[in-house]
């Protein structure tokens, strides 16, 4: 098991970080998901054993949460937004420099950061300075010193923030690589959807200091059959007006006859067809869309609108 | 990037956190050592032990000189006075208590700028580029952090003040052995102070007093100011204008001998005057406070350094 929570909660004064959050995930690559002051920060410092929680047990990796923070962060590796760099060394030194404070002999961690280094293609960059790096160099070396113990388990703090196009398809690939091929757990935490969508097969939808949603990624999006792909033949305008009239929303039109709708709850599909034939339209294609990640998380979060304090 | 290269496993047995405080200490270490100035520093420190080192040759040979050439010498004055003066000075370099507590005088000035330069680098950095994160993200607690960079500092100090004052030692010892054994050795000269190992012992201990007070105090100060500018200006108010005010108001309005206290340098010498053995009528400057005023002072203030920095190190967002 990577993370059981039961019941845990956080108040800062008055102020309900977490509220009876509730998770228990197998070892796998788990997106974190919310907006600004969701909670994430609050959930991620107490799995890193930084903050005690104001109620509520749990254990990371076997590891009771409020017993052993040392432990349970040496079994982590923790790689941070904040670039967290020390001005004037060297790469090598400064992933070395992890490892000895994971625990590592000198020798051991040297000679590990030059195995993580290369493995992350900073070889070539591992003398350099570090004030001399690149943000995707940087992102790369926090990754390196995060993984430089070989830990079971990491923990991602918007690792793809400030990278170029290229640089973010690789880490992402890296990413999910080092979760399907070397059994690494993973704790993603970040804003960008994408990010979850390519790496991560669960999510965790956090919103308030509460748990809206968690599970498989696939799962979650396929729960709703209130979208189609509908494509049509025939002037399309008074199918369209109907179907409006009806309750139906056109979210997407492309122009070409192709358009993706979103149907109220009491709407049966034999009602395209009665529709179509009254407008004389002919469907060519039906079929059930899902709904992507960023559409989950925006209707998860429009479900829960925010609550007043108290 | 990543044509990947093979991803290898790592098994191997961790050591206790304690073991990290010495890595911090080595890249603070490091990254002062590295830096011109302090070598700088570190030169002016040497002068001021060359000066102690061949002081005494230099003296005893001025005095045999002036026996034989009293003659030519009478024109620059009293050859008497002068003979004395020499004597006077022999006493302060011959390796006597009153030679330690000159030295560390002298070489506390030259740390204290020293350390108020530096404190930035070894641990003000750590707050202004957020590496406090780095560290504190790891398996070890804020006190094995604090005592990383307090042991940098500690190492810094010795470096300036006990390793040459154990090479004083050490030429006087290797000078006469009679001096590393004999704890007699200034009395029996019609001196006062002790000798051999208990001077030794006092010699480490007024060494080791300044620099775990002056460590805990710069951990927290630079902690606090984190850039140089703004910690020169908290260390000259603390080693410089409080010493002025303190002089003020003892000496100048005769106020109560507790108002040296605020005087942080005052009291680290009274402790130290004390270790070398001084009776409290020797101490200066005069009228001075008792021992364990000065003693309960430095702790006082080493205690709120230390919950500042609890504090401090509390406040960093590692995850934010």
């Amino acid at each position: 098991m990577f993370i059981e929570l039961h019941n845990i909660s956080r108040t800062f004064g008055t102020t309900q970080a977490l509220i009876d959050v509730n998770l228990r995930l197998d070892i796998g690559r788990i997106g974190l998901l919310g907006p600004n002051g969701a909670g994430k920060s609050t959930l991620m410092k107490i799995l890193l054993g930084l903050l005690p929680p104001s109620a509520g047990s749990g254990r990371v990796l076997d590891h009771e949460l409020a017993d052993a923070p040392v432990a349970l962060r040496r079994a982590i590796g923790y790689m941070s937004e904040a670039d967290a760099l020390i001005p004037g060394m060297q790469g090598a030194d400064y992933v070395a420099l992890a490892g000895e404070l994971y625990g590592m002999s000198r020798k051991q961690a040297l000679r590990r950061a030059h195995e993580v280094l290369t493995y992350l293609d900073l070889g070539e960059a591992r003398y350099r300075k570090l004030e001399e790096y690149s943000t995707g160099m940087k992102q790369r070396l926090k990754l390196a010193q995060a993984l430089v113990h070989d830990p079971p388990a990491l923990l991602l703090d918007e690792p793809t923030s400030g990278m170029d196009p290229a640089g973010r398809e690789a880490m992402l690939d890296l990413l999910r690589r080092l979760g399907t091929e070397h059994q690494k757990a993973i704790l993603l935490s970040t804003h960008l959807l994408g990010d979850i969508d390519k790496v991560c097969d669960i999510v965790v939808i956090l919103h308030q200091g509460r748990i809206l949603c968690q599970g498989p990624v696939q799962q979650l999006c396929q729960s709703r059959h209130d979208r189609y792909h509908l494509q049509i033949q025939g002037e399309p305008n008074g199918f369209l007006d109907e179907l409006r009239l009806e309750g139906v929303k056109v979210l997407h039109d492309n122009g070409q006859g192709a358009y993706r709708v979103q149907v109220p709850a009491s709407w049966t599909t034999q009602a395209f067809f009665k529709l179509a034939q009254m407008h004389h339209v002919v469907i060519r294609g039906l079929q059930a869309d899902n709904e992507d990640l960023e559409e989950l998380f925006h209707r998860v979060i429009a479900e829960n609108p925010p609550q007043a304090p108290g | 990037m990543p044509t990947l290269l093979h991803y290898r496993r790592w098994q191997g047995t961790f050591h206790n956190a304690w073991w990290s405080v010495w890595p911090i200490t080595r890249v603070a270490l490091g990254s002062l050592l590295t830096r011109k100035l302090f070598w700088l520093l570190y030169g002016f420190g040497l002068l001021l032990f060359l000066m102690f080192f061949f002081g005494t040759f230099l003296l005893a040979w001025a005095e045999s000189q002036l026996a034989v050439t009293q003659q030519q010498l009478g024109r620059f004055g009293d050859p008497g006075r002068m003979i004395m003066g020499i004597r006077r000075a022999l006493n302060i370099l011959n390796g006597s208590r009153e030679t330690y507590q000159y030295f560390f005088s002298y070489q506390g000035g030259i740390v204290v700028v020293t350390l108020s330069l530096a404190g930035a680098l070894l641990v003000g950095n750590d707050f202004t580029y957020r590496s406090l994160g780095f560290y504190l993200a790891k398996p070890i607690s804020r006190w094995h952090y604090i005592a990383g960079k307090m042991l940098a500092v500690f190492l810094v100090v010795q470096m300036m003040t006990t390793l040459p004052a154990l090479g004083l030692y050490a030429q006087h010892a290797f000078d006469d052995w009679d001096y590393l054994w004999n704890v007699d050795y200034f009395i029996e000269r019609g001196h006062k102070g002790p000798a051999g190992i208990p001077l030794l012992a006092a010699v480490i201990a007024y060494g080791t007093l300044l620099s775990a007070f002056l460590s805990v105090l710069l951990a927290a100060t630079a902690s606090w100011m984190r850039r140089t500018m703004p910690l020169i200006l908290v260390w000259m108010s603390t080693f410089f204008f409080m010493r002025l005010l303190a002089n003020m108001l003892v000496d100048g309005l005769h106020y109560d001998a507790r108002w040296r206290l605020i005087d942080l340098w005052s009291n680290l010498t009274l402790i130290g005057q004390g270790l070398l053995g001084f009776a409290s009528d020797e101490i200066t400057p005069k009228p001075h406070p008792e021992f364990w005023e000065a003693a309960l002072m430095l702790t006082g203030v080493c205690t709120v350094c230390l919950i500042y920095l609890n504090r401090r190190t509390q406040a960093v967002e590692i995850v934010r």
